[in-house]
């Protein structure tokens, strides 16, 4: 209570006893727990990558993915049938799948169920063949209708099927009808009741079908004879936390329907950072003191369920209760148990997770938002939340049941009409069975013999291995396919010589994105004398960043980290002019085209400009859907008379003390710079062996019609493109007094040395290079040369994305594919110009001459990290993993769940979606905020934890990571996979269990490739990997 | 002679191209058969490409010979005489409707080249296509449309397609839900057109607009009705037009429809079938010429439907219920043009409101790049825009205003309240008496549904 009434002073506070304060702050710091749970993505236009699951870090994974999903409501693993297809056509294979499971099972692999073999061939059984099930009723018709009583089951092998049906004609006519007693008391009335239908008499005649009809009836009802007097299973301790819950299952009628219609508008108004000409006008700027002014008025046409609202709200004021004592009440009210608290208002907030989530965003990230909330607002949320549930509970519960009674016992009132939905019924059991039974090859008679306490085991079993569970199994099976596959290749890599060029021509430092693996690939391979580095794409210059032509600062860093820099872009001093003469044109043309879209959507305005002019806009509607690259061009020559002048500066130099926004505060001191520079060459290696040009290139994605662009530029520039911060750090490195400080540091960099920062368009493939009117003249040629072989890499690279694309064409030129992937980023109805980090998958910190020349098929985070350099703290390592574990595995399962469930951890198709309020987008006309990966970014992707591969020992990782709490929590918890890499003998061991095993390979060759266009050319799927001829042509270094 | 024959020809061919499509479409997808996304596209844009290339012949024909009325009759298509019964298929080029066919080819045109990459890879892509060719074929059907049967006929396919397009994503409950709603607002409006044509068949015996406007060419025309009879037939008509077009009461469903992919809202809701209302409005317009005061309700109408949905537009923010406003408020303003008499004026109106909304809807999406680039050329924070309103209204006026747009002039609740909640309540009477006479006489109860439990059972809950 005393921080709410410090939030809003004006508020008025009731006379707070001690023992309420109390209690109200825990109730806050409650919610304040369970905020965590909301998903962390901020506005749209700075995509964070971040694990959708952060808050559950701190569980092992598949504990965090179980939990997850249930306060989700959103599928853990693909589906078993998507498993399964993957296990045919080879992508699982079978050993793996089987050491996964043995793996699982630990010592219980051998122990017997019953008498019907060890549990590891029971869940193998039901691993590889799908295990049917369906509801009650669909059951019963499956029984009746289909000839799931008639015919075996495609699955069961011949020999089993023979078998199954000779025993049951023996046992039948050897050993039934000549008078051996049965087990079971009631099996006698069911087999005299099958044998009359099927006709006794003639039992010796009837042909093979018959007997495959007779032994599968009796199969049946054994199996139903059998788990009768099964134990229930455990029901799940707290079914329908809300109201909500018990009302949907009673009338189906969803009360939340009613509650986020209101609640969506009235956020999306109170939220908006300026997309509607007429913004939300209170006195207060606090949500619950709006919603008050807004709602607390009596009027005519209110919805029915809303209509007491009003009155409520003003009892509420007059009382003086804040939001806090409103959610108290509420729970009092829906009679929620103190240790039920936690998860009650979990899936309350996660009911509304994409407003509430960016409510918390911008309550906590203020910097994030130009128009941020005041701080207590998601409690406000929370309160107004509380109010509208309860009103809609009390209608519905009213209308539809007839039920005025107390909310707080509705569940108890209802009790006998509620069914749990945990455990099989009979029929179900006995169907899974029946089912394993004919895959296993159990005969009726071996079944009617098992004890009452056998079958119980055998359910228990069946239960134990539910569903989710076999996808856990098959979900490790299928990740550890793959990294077998990946371990191995670079176990095969390191028995070559590393490739490092002695004098590198020149040298080029780039994202350690999984996109620029291509990119270097290439670029490696068009030029042997060149050198490539990975680095975390905002090269260690986090800043606030404003160009000649923007507005507003932009954030270029990872999100975790507030830059206290800022630079501006200056343009040179005489072209000052000519800058002021364009900027004034574009602002004449902005304020024209502003006028012009707020005319077409007004009354009087909007007639005439429609009936006067509104013909000419199918001009350009024709233009840029039937030829998109012809617009575009002439687009941009029509922007070129008002763009700003090419020659800039980033003014990087402050002459003030303290850091600011403004003037004397932007730019960086010395020590700053040198701090910068030195630790982005300490981090990649790069202190020695300088060539004469080295490129440092961020990289950003241009393309059309696309809210989700941020997802495409760089994740360590909080969605923004990296080129800003390339070009700064070329110009720090290129700084003389700079240079001079890193050469007493101990880094020498040669005079003849010179840095360019350049940002490649990972849409076009196109490389944008800076500051060239500073190159000496010395240099020009070099860079010519380097320039050229550049933009082969880039054509090649182009070439190689666009196997991915399923709308170009299986074999096409390099430059066809240029043009396609330039196209792709000038399309308005383009929805996947390109895939960003899609299929990511490793990540390698370590020299890139241990990788280079093998084909990792864009799927690796490539980190260059030089443990010769480290010194015996691994401080190095531990600041390079304490940054890229985090950020490679937060896109990693941001990718990973966002494939595993589209429209539940994903936003689901971007087809529907609408821009909303500048944040986010919504399905639709109206809808949640859809934080997450649309498909159409994700649908390629193989949904598998991230692999890191590093080059150290397991002293170093020990050591970081009781050094580092993330860093110990998502290795140990087992949200990446890691294998370490020895620098010395290139030997690799695993991390498992919290052990390093030595690794196993499974193979000692791989594929040798002349070209990589040879590799990869005709091919749409996921590639393995291969080794370029050079790097076995060089045995001998 | 022969210019004649070249011009039904070729009037037929505008007319039935879409036809071949639909056939084309439907009849692969009735087949089982899933053509390939690269067929699909090409039969749309050949379609469009011939029909367009068809009506531009058909104008350049009209605009040489000076024929300003070219009817293609194909006769009765069911005639059943005992009970006065027919279905007369004609077609009619004529000042209204060339103007409208060839906006809907290129409209529907870029449409299809659009959606052909937009919706590359999705499950729903023959579906869409599907939907899409009745559409055009409704389209064309009922602006083409020389009797008001004929008229029905298109009406009811684009009114079809539009609902299943908006519930388009159908594993979503929204969209359903969205759907249905407009379904219930296009069937309403039907019923009124139904009953329309019907009382028109009755009191003229035919359902040629030729027959009823007298034979003079479009606008030319007078109606053929008395006066009593245009108050019987004309509110109909509007409540027929005012559903189909969203206006008030009926507003609601319009920004509800944006739930389909986005180039099915650009063209569909924002472009062609929201003014099929006010097409209705030109075709029938002399009989608004005979009745001052049927044109007076309808500019009446027009004119408060552009206030409200202008107001509205200003609050709304997404943008695509902006722009569903945005859209409603100028086929606001033309209907008033055409209550006012200015045919031509509205003509100009609704072929350059559409290619301008249609444009604005499709870059919808490049809406925060659009919105950044604008605020870099401004150098700042885009200032909300200031309205004559926003200076000239007192504050509580003001305040009073915004809660009205913002809940959209309680419209839907209206509905909900006042027609849908009695409608209900008496047809649940009904039922309940119904069931307590029936198991009265069973001695049981008798609706087994009523047992199954209305929350789907669960297989596999996630734990």
């Amino acid at each position: 209570m005393a921080l709410m009434t410090e939030i809003a002073p004006g508020a008025p506070a009731p006379d707070p006893t001690a023992a309420g304060a109390e209690l109200s702050d825990r109730l806050r710091q409650r919610i304040e727990r369970v905020a965590e749970l909301l998903p962390a993505q901020g506005p749209i236009t700075a995509f964070a990558f971040v694990n959708t699951l952060q808050a559950l870090e701190n569980l092992p994974f598949d504990e965090g993915l179980k939990r997850g999903s249930f306060l989700y409501k959103c599928q853990p693993y693909l589906s078993e049938d998507r498993y399964r297809q993957e296990l045919a056509r080879g992508r699982i294979r079978q050993e793996d799948l089987v050491e996964v499971l043995i793996n699982d099972l630990r010592n219980d692999a051998d122990s017997l169920v019953g008498r019907l073999g060890t549990r590891f061939h029971l869940r193998l059984a039901m691993l590889e063949h799908p295990l049917r099930l369906a509801p009650a009723a669909e059951l019963r018709w499956v029984i009746a209708e289909t000839d799931a009583l008639m015919r075996f089951r495609p699955e069961a092998r011949p020999k089993i099927r023979a078998e199954l049906l000779r025993e049951t004609r023996r046992w039948l006519l050897e050993e039934y009808l000549c008078g051996e007693p049965l087990h079971f008391s009631g099996a006698r009335a069911v087999v005299e009741q099958l044998l009359n239908r099927f006709g006794r008499p003639d039992r010796t005649e009837w042909s093979a079908a018959r007997w495959e009809e007779f032994c599968l009836n009796l199969l049946w009802e054994v199996c139903r004879q059998g788990v009768h007097g099964a134990p229930p299973a455990p029901e799940h301790h707290n079914a329908w936390p809300r109201p909500r819950d018990v009302l949907l299952e009673l009338t189906g009628e969803d009360p939340d329907l009613r509650v986020h219609e209101v609640l969506i508008r009235f956020c999306a108004v109170y939220l908006d950072q300026g997309q509607a000409d007429w913004p939300l006008a209170t006195n207060s700027r606090r949500l619950w003191e709006a919603f008050q002014q807004y709602y607390s008025q009596t009027r005519a046409l209110t919805p029915r369920w809303m209509r007491p609202l009003a009155e409520e709200l003003r009892q509420l004021a007059a009382a003086g209760m804040e939001p806090l004592d409103v959610i108290a009440d509420v729970l009092r009210e829906f009679g929620v148990a103190s240790a039920q608290q936690d998860e009650f208002l979990a899936v309350t907030l996660l009911a509304l997770r994409g407003w509430a989530g960016m409510i918390w965003q911008m309550e906590t990230r203020p910097d994030r938002v130009p128009f941020p909330v005041e701080p207590g607002t998601l409690i406000e949320f929370l309160a107004i939340r509380l109010l509208l549930d309860r009103l809609a509970a009390k209608s519905i519960a009213a209308h539809r049941l007839g039920d005025r009674g107390p909310l707080r016992d509705l569940k108890s009132r209802h009790a006998g009409k509620l069914t749990p939905h945990h455990g099989h019924n009979l029929e179900q059991r006995a169907f899974l069975v029946f089912q394993l039974a004919q895959v296993r090859g159990w005969h009726p008679d071996f079944l009617l013999e098992l004890s009452k306490s056998e079958w119980r085991e055998l359910v228990r079993e069946i239960d134990a291995f539910s569903g989710i569970e076999r996808r856990r199994i098959y979900h490790h099976a299928y990740e550890l396919s793959y990294q077998s596959a990946a371990l191995d290749a670079i176990q095969v890599r390191t028995q070559h010589p590393p490739l490092a060029p002695a004098n590198p021509k020149f040298q080029a430092v780039f994202c350690l994105d999984a996109r620029e693996e291509s990119f270097r690939r290439h670029l490696e391979d068009v030029e042997p004398l060149a050198e490539t580095f990975g680095n975390a794409g905002f090269f260690n210059v986090p800043m606030q960043y404003r160009g000649a032509n923007d507005a507003h600062y932009s954030t270029l860093c990872p999100i975790v980290v507030r830059p206290q820099h800022w630079v501006v872009e200056d343009v040179a001093f005489t072209e000052e002019e000519h800058h002021r003469r364009r900027a004034l044109i574009r602002r004449t043309f902005g304020s024209a085209t502003r006028s012009f879209q707020v005319g077409t959507r007004s009354f009087a305005s909007g007639a005439v400009l429609s009936a006067g002019v509104g013909v000419l806009a199918s001009i350009p509607m024709v233009m840029s859907v039937l030829f998109p690259r012809l617009t575009s061009r002439l687009q941009s020559s029509a922007r070129r008379w008002m763009a700003p002048p090419l020659a800039t500066r980033l003014r990087l130099q402050r002459v003030t003390e303290t850091p600011g926004p403004n003037n004397g505060g932007i730019g960086l001191t010395l020590a700053e710079m040198v701090a910068m520079g030195e630790r982005a060459l300490r981090d990649t290696g790069m202190t020695r062996r300088f060539a004469r040009l080295v490129f440092i290139l961020g990289h950003g994605s241009e393309c059309l019609n696309n809210p989700h662009k941020s997802a495409y530029d760089c994740g360590a520039c909080s969605g923004n493109p990296g080129g800003p911060n390339a070009r700064a750090l070329a110009s720090i490195l290129n700084n003389v007094p700079v240079r001079a400080q890193l050469a007493s540091n101990g880094i020498e960099i040669p005079g003849e040395t010179v840095f360019i920062g350049g940002l490649h368009n990972t849409c076009s493939d196109t490389i944008e290079y800076f500051d060239l009117d500073l190159l000496p003249f010395s240099h020009i040629e070099d860079f010519r040369h380097a320039k050229d072989k550049l933009e082969q890499a880039c054509a090649r690279n182009a070439h190689e994305r666009c196997r991915r694309f399923h709308s170009a064409p299986a074999q096409l030129t390099v430059g066809e594919a240029v043009r396609i992937v330039q196209q792709r980023a000038e399309d308005l109805a383009e929805t996947r110009p390109e895939y960003g980090n899609c299929t990511n998958a490793l990540c390698v910190v370590g020299r890139r001459g241990r990788t280079r020349g093998l084909y990792l098929d864009r799927r690796s985070f490539l980190m260059s990290y030089d443990p010769e350099q480290d010194d015996e703290e691994f401080t190095i390592l531990g600041r390079i993993l304490g940054a890229v574990v985090p950020v490679c595995s937060g896109i990693n399962l941001q990718y990973t769940l966002s494939h595993i469930d589209s429209p539940g951890w994903g936003c689901g198709t971007k087809l529907p979606h609408n821009v909303t309020s500048l944040l986010g987008v919504m399905d639709g006309a109206a809808s949640d905020l859809r934080p997450g990966l649309p498909w159409q970014g994700v649908d390629i992707h193989e949904p598998m934890r991230l692999t890191f591969v590093i080059e150290s020992v397991p002293e170093a990782v020990r050591k970081i990571m009781s050094r580092s709490v993330s860093v110990r929590q998502i290795i140990k918890n087992a949200w990446v996979h890691l294998a370490l890499m020895d620098p010395a003998t290139g030997a690799l061991s695993v991390y498992r269990n919290d052990e390093f095993v030595p690794y196993q390979p499974r193979t000692s060759s791989l594929p040798q490739v002349g070209s990589w266009e040879s590799w990869y050319s005709g091919c749409r799927e996921h590639l393995g990997f291969a080794l370029n001829a050079a790097v076995t042509s060089t045995e001998t270094p | 002679m022969t210019a004649d024959v070249w011009m039904t020809g070729l009037g037929m061919l505008a007319a039935l191209a879409p036809v071949g499509l639909f056939v084309l479409v439907g009849g692969t997808a009735l087949l089982g058969r899933q053509l390939q996304e690269r067929t699909l596209s090409r039969a749309a844009l050949w379609t469009n490409s011939i029909g367009l290339t068809a009506a531009l012949c058909v104008l350049g024909l009209m605009l040489i010979s000076g024929s300003r009325n070219v009817p293609i009759e194909f006769g009765n298509i069911v005639e059943i005489r005992d009970l006065h019964f027919h279905f007369h298929l004609k077609f009619v080029f004529d000042r209204l409707s060339v103007p409208f066919v060839i906006m809907t080819y290129l409209l529907c045109g870029t449409i299809g080249a659009f959606a052909s990459r937009y919706l590359h890879r999705e499950s729903g892509f023959g579906r869409f296509f599907l939907c899409y060719a009745v559409f055009l074929l409704g389209m064309i059907v009922s602006t083409l449309a020389g009797t008001i049967e004929t008229l029905f006929a298109g009406w009811e396919l684009v009114g079809l397609s539009s609902a299943l397009l908006v519930a388009f994503f159908h594993d979503r409950p929204a969209p359903v839900r969205n759907g249905l709603r407009v379904w219930t607002v296009y069937r309403f409006a039907d019923a009124a057109f139904l009953m329309a044509a019907i009382a028109l068949h009755h009191v003229t015996g035919e359902g040629d607009f030729a027959g009823m406007m007298g034979h003079g060419s479009w606008p030319v025309g007078t109606a053929a009705l008395t006066t009593l009879q245009i108050w019987w037939v004309g509110p109909l008509l509007l409540i027929a037009a005012a559903g189909k077009s969203a206006l008030i009461p009926f507003s609601g469903w319009l920004p509800r429809a944006m739930e389909g992919p986005t180039p099915s809202s650009a063209v569909f809701y924002g472009a062609l079938s929201v003014h099929l209302g006010a097409f209705l409005l030109l075709r029938v317009s002399p009989i608004l010429d005979a009745s001052f005061g049927l044109s007076f309700l309808v500019t009446l109408l027009g004119l408060a439907t552009a206030a409200f949905a202008a107001l509205t537009s200003r609050v709304q923010t997404d943008i695509k219920s902006t722009l569903a406003f945005a859209s409603l408020s100028q086929v606001g303003v033309i209907v008033a043009e055409i209550g006012c008499g200015f045919r031509y004026l509205a003509l100009v109106h609704i072929v350059g409101h559409a290619c301008l909304r249609t444009l604005q809807l499709l870059r919808a999406p490049s809406m925060l790049r659009d919105h950044a680039a604008l605020e870099n050329a401004l150098g700042s924070r885009v200032t909300q825009h200031q309205g004559w309103w926003d200076v000239l209204l007192p504050e509580p006026w003001k305040e009073r205003l915004y809660r009205l747009a913002l809940e959209r002039g309680f419209l839907d609740v209206a509905l909900d309240e006042y027609v849908a909640q009695p409608i209900l309540s008496v047809f649940r009477c009904c039922d309940r008496w119904e069931r307590a006479w029936t198991d009265f006489l069973a001695g049981d109860r008798m609706l087994e549904s009523d047992r199954v439990p209305v929350a789907p059972e669960v297989v596999e809950e996630l734990q």
